[in-house]
């Protein structure tokens, strides 16, 4: 690992101060992704801006009835928190899917959003890789890409983003809290907030640089009901999703009133369908429909060389996610 | 007088280093505290194959802390083989650092010593390599035309396979693969040496410590009386700690030459790429059978890969050789040169992966002869073994199937696949006979037996090692039975070169070599007491007693034990069978093997809680070998691109549910005196074939590779006549 600075920040305002005066600097959540990528000379930040102390630390009611989750909270106390578990079990189920339970006692919830993809030419400093080092290719693309994109990406990536909870925050239509440079606070909905790889792969969010998580927001919960996360992975714990589906219906009078549907490892970003969401609005919870929705999700999938598999496999996993969404007892 | 104390001998004790082990008192090869300890850190090729043109060690050197940078061109002369590629053996010299050759992507290019292990990681990033690159050869069928029989023993053959097929009729062609595995034990490989005129001596994670004192001493030139390995505990090695490795020598190297102790640690990263690892087998099986099910021939042809540099194989087809009768047979190994780095042994080495093929290709022989897969394994029982031509010491293969049968429920099996559903799964049964040879080797034994408070207390040496089965607490029991003193009199030293001579563990050979070194050691120094005392031979008095009668408070004497030539005339192997229950879910490939039944017949259990641990732990790694476990090469570079244990998958609890372990009263007194077999392997050899016959009888899929991943499961079509 290279030497680096640590500096523990107590508040906000300190922690912007920080990342503003260093160029190189980053922020320290539970260090789970960025550390690793430390170690394997990936990351190579100058300064570490602990922010474990700081304010955004809770998880509390917000005005539009729904629950903001603090940045620095840790993945496990998100998930295990009483009113999640109630209100929004699709978020509970996804992230409890992720990583080991030490490592969500360690992680929290921004460090999640903006953990990095696991593509393995990315771990690697000898193989080109664009997200790593802008123009140096994609090994990916012509390499290895079983476990690679099948939407959205581009020419110079193909990467998918490997997190659990962002595929539920997008099912669930969360937004992102975030302390600018100017000291100013801005909402990103979740769908804004990460990015498709187009030119700039190096670039995974539409953050500017120093700027801080400070909060996830969750609207109203209407899944609470009829939800369901399917994760596909190698192993039955502790293994990254091959693919995985969050679903939520809200049903009414036997009609789907409203649907949230996302997709995790498909693209760069959680893939969130909104097609199929639409047209699931105001249909009979039905196989058939379930089925047509799956269709329509799947329909602009490109395969790489090696991952045709996933076209298939997303198609019976939406279907099945939404079938054990309807048919969970409440 | 006191009647002799018996039975310590198939107890189920806890492990007697069990307390140290969980309070972290036990010390591993990196923990001894040694003064002055400086640390080395191994930089590796980033290309697979070509030379390095320059070597920029400037920036490295000029770090804090940094004490030497040694490459090529500065390190010392070693010993290296004259042969191009010569065999990998457990004494193999282990040059490093000697040219500017790359064989292989991650080949030690240089060592960066330093004060702290810290600064070493850091300035090995500052070393700068220039190649000149060559294109790598790393794809098995580009390079078929290279492939090459390795030795005299690779083929095999007896009767005439073609005609035994011409005259079956059922027959079966099929290809199997398995990829390359990494042992990955627990604990790093690591080692702390400290060169000191002219003498060697290393605290290394080693499992033979006399096989690695000659393979230390002859790749130094130097003499094996001035090499000295302690390996009192071992995290696990499954293979990869059989043999030295550059490490060690590269860590013995940069102690000689900057003369202080110096520590290195090898990283998970580079254990991919420097320890060794389990190596991709093709293996083409040819089976062919009468109406009755009467296998009339065989035949096992494995192609695999070695490095470019070294040779190495697991011999797969052996398997095929002995564990069914069949008049035409025929075995053979080929191996085409890649630029990896060599394989090596890997927990049941051929045996595993050889079993996948010969029993994933008998289960579907049953299918095709519409006969009940136990049914067809036991119409084919042999008591002879045919490749060897020798009688089975014992072999209760039979049994095994019968009982774990009955104990598992087969009888609610159901011959058409998909045939048996529950909600959204798909349940399968699968059986897999298991095999393993249990050598048993030359092995040697001091008892020291002390008078302290009017008790016998004894110590036991050998510079055999505990890689976790539990050696310590099994030669304990036997010498408790054999000097008829409780365990807890009883003091265990293993793991240091300067004790008596050990196969080391490994092979599935540790507990019946040391058991039987040990019980005639303490059988010795019965003998020399009671030449003392003046008592016959065959008298039998207590220890304590003719400790007391004789004045003696201390005795300390050798004892050797030999493989007799009963053993050399017998085939001498453990047997098993394995159950597996397993749901596959009918859409998404994903599946869950419910529940696990394996029946041993391997020999005296001399601990059955250690015995069972161990069974448990093969069982699981050769779920692993079905469920995840793979290292995959890239195509162009030749690097893998499974490079840590995020992405190397070993199997987790939730992946394995309900295990029933059964052993089979025995005792194998033609194997060795106490009857004691290996079971240290046997328990991985049975399971991949199992579930993947499982997994066929579930949902009608062949699953020919490993391993077998929902991507697979959901691109797989159905077999004919599903
Ligand atoms: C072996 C392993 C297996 C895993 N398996 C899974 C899995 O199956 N599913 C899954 O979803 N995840 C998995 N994870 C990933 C895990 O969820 C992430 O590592 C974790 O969520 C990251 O959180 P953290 O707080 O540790 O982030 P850190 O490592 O501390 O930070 C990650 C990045 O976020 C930045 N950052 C952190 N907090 C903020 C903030 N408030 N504002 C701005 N920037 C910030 C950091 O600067 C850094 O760039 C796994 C991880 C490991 C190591
Ligand atoms: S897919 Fe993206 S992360 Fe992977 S090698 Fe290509 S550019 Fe790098």
């Amino acid at each position: 690992m290279r030497p680096f600075k640590y500096i523990n920040a107590t508040t906000g305002e300190q922690a912007l101060q920080a990342a503003e005066q260093h160029e190189r600097a980053k922020y320290l959540g539970g260090g789970t992704n960025l550390v690793d990528l430390m170690k394997e000379d990936v990351e190579q930040p100058d300064h570490l801006i602990e922010i474990a102390d700081l304010e955004y630390n809770s998880i509390k009611e917000n005005k539009k009835g729904g629950l903001t989750l603090g940045a620095v909270v840790s993945n496990s106390d998100t998930a295990n928190h009483p009113v999640i578990r109630q209100k929004y079990p699709l978020l509970t189920m996804a992230m409890l899917s992720a990583a080991t339970a030490q490592i969500r006692n360690m992680a929290t919830n921004g460090g999640n959003l903006l953990q990095r993809t696991r593509c393995p030419y990315f771990y690697e400093t000898s193989m080109p890789c664009n997200k790593r080092e802008p123009g140096s290719g994609c090994g990916a693309k012509k390499g290895m890409n079983a476990k690679h994109a099948i939407f959205g990406y581009s020419d110079s990536c193909v990467a998918v983003h490997p997190s659990d909870m962002c595929v539920a925050l997008a099912a669930l239509n969360a937004e992102v809290e975030v302390l600018q440079i100017n000291g100013k606070t801005k909402m990103m909905p979740f769908e804004d907030f990460h990015r498709l790889p187009g030119a700039q792969p190096e670039k995974d969010t539409n953050l500017d640089k120093g700027e801080l998580i400070t909060a996830i927001h969750l609207p109203q919960s209407i899944y609470a009901d009829h939800y369901y996360y399917l994760k596909i992975r190698e192993r039955s714990s502790y293994a990254f999703a091959l693919l995985s589906v969050a679903a939520g219906l809200q049903i009414k009078n036997g009609i789907i009133a409203s649907a949230g549907l996302a997709m995790g490892g498909v693209a760069h970003k959680p893939w969130k369908l909104t097609k199929a969401e639409q047209f699931l609005k105001g249909k009979s919870p039905s196989e058939e429909n379930f089925q047509r929705a799956a269709t329509i999700a799947m329909e602009d999938a490109k395969p790489l060389a090696e991952n045709g598999f996933k076209v298939p496999m997303g198609e019976k996993a939406i279907v099945r996610a939404l079938n054990q969404a309807y048919n969970r007892k409440v | 007088m006191k009647t002799l104390e018996t039975s310590s001998i198939g107890k189920a004790i806890d492990r007697i280093d069990g307390r140290l082990k969980v309070t972290g008192m036990a010390k591993y090869a990196s923990e001894f505290p040694v003064e002055n300890v400086v640390y080395a850190q191994g930089v590796t090729s980033t290309i697979a194959k070509g030379k390095i043109t320059s070597i920029d060690v400037t920036e490295a050197e000029k770090q804090k802390g940094v004490i030497k940078v040694i490459t090529y061109k500065n390190a010392e002369k070693l010993k290296e083989s004259d042969e191009k590629r010569p065999a990998f053996t457990l004494t193999s010299v282990a040059p490093v650092l000697q040219s500017p050759e790359i064989h292989y992507y991650g080949q030690y290019v240089a060592c960066v010593v330093a004060e702290t292990f810290e600064q070493a990681q850091y300035a090995c990033r500052l070393v700068k390599v220039t190649y000149e690159e060559d294109k790598p050869d790393i794809d098995l069928d580009k390079n078929r035309s290279k492939a090459f029989k390795p030795d005299d023993q690779a083929d095999y053959s007896r009767g005439d396979v073609d005609a035994g097929m011409q005259s079956s009729d059922v027959t079966l062609e099929a290809t199997y693969t398995t990829p390359i595995e990494h042992q990955h034990p627990m604990e790093l490989h690591a080692a702390i040496v400290s060169w000191e005129n002219g003498k060697v001596k290393t605290y290394a994670s080693q499992q033979i410590l006399n096989d690695a004192k000659t393979a230390i001493a002859d790749t130094f030139m130097i003499s094996e009386d001035n090499v000295q390995i302690i390996a009192a505990y071992l995290g696990g090695g499954f293979g990869s700690k059989l043999n030295v490795h550059k490490h060690l020598i590269m860590a013995t190297m940069a102690s000689k030459m900057i003369g202080r102790p110096v520590q290195i640690t090898v990283t998970r990263q580079q254990m991919f790429t420097n320890t060794g690892m389990r190596q991709f087998d093709e293996q083409k099986m040819r089976l062919g059978a009468n109406k009755k099910g009467e296998l009339q021939a065989l035949a096992h042809h494995t192609t695999s890969h070695c490095a470019t540099d070294q040779m190495y194989y697991e011999a797969c087809g052996n398997v095929s050789k002995m564990l069914y009768k069949t008049p035409n047979n025929a075995v053979t190994h080929r191996l085409i040169p890649l630029n990896l780095q060599v394989p090596n042994s890997m927990r049941a080495p051929g045996e595993a992966t050889g079993s996948f093929a010969l029993e994933s290709a008998m289960d579907e022989m049953a299918w095709k002869l519409k006969m009940d897969p136990v049914e067809f394994r036991i119409k084919n029982d042999t008591q002879r073994d045919l490749g060897a031509d020798k009688p089975f010491s014992s072999r209760l293969l039979v049994e095994c199937l019968r009982i774990g049968a009955d104990k598992f429920g087969w009888s609610e099996r159901k011959m058409q696949p998909r045939a048996n559903q529950n909600g959204n799964w798909l349940v399968g049964y699968g059986v897999s006979a298991a095999s393993r040879r249990a050598p048993y080797r030359k092995t040697s034994a001091r008892v020291i037996a002390d008078m302290r408070n009017g008790e016998v207390y004894a110590t036991i040496q050998m510079d055999g090692t505990d890689i976790g089965t539990g050696s310590y607490t099994i030669v304990a029991q036997t010498a408790a039975e054999y000097l008829g003193i409780p365990v807890k009199n009883i003091n265990v030293e293993l793991g240091d070169s300067d004790f008596p001579v050990t196969p080391g563990s490994g092979g599935s050979w540790g507990a019946a070599s040391y058991a039987n070194g040990v019980r005639v050691a303490c059988k010795n120094l019965f003998s020399k007491l009671k030449q003392n005392a003046g008592v016959a031979e065959e008298d039998e008095v207590a220890l304590e007693d003719l400790m007391k009668s004789s004045k003696v408070t201390s005795y300390k004497v050798v004892g050797t034990a030999e493989p007799s030539e009963e053993y050399e005339n017998h085939s001498v192997f453990s047997f098993g069978a394995n159950f597996a229950e397993v749901w596959v879910d009918k859409d998404t490939g994903m599946y869950r093997i419910k529940r696990m039944v394996n029946v041993g017949s391997a020999g005296k259990i001399l601990n059955p809680k250690t015995a069972y641990s161990q069974i448990i732990g093969g069982l699981t790694m050769g779920a692993g070998m079905v469920i995840a476990e793979q290292t995959q090469v890239e195509p162009h570079h030749g690097n893998f691109i499974t490079r840590s244990l995020a992405d190397y998958h070993v199997p987790v609890n939730l992946d394995l549910a309900n295990i029933d372990v059964v052993f089979l009263p025995e005792e194998d007194k033609i194997a060795n005196e106490i009857g004691v077999k290996g079971i240290g392997e046997l328990g991985i050899t049975s399971v991949a074939a199992s579930i993947a016959n499982a997994i066929f009888n579930a949902t009608g899929k062949r699953m020919r590779d490993l391993p077998i991943t929902p991507e697979k499961l959901i691109e797989a079509s159905l077999e004919a006549g599903v």
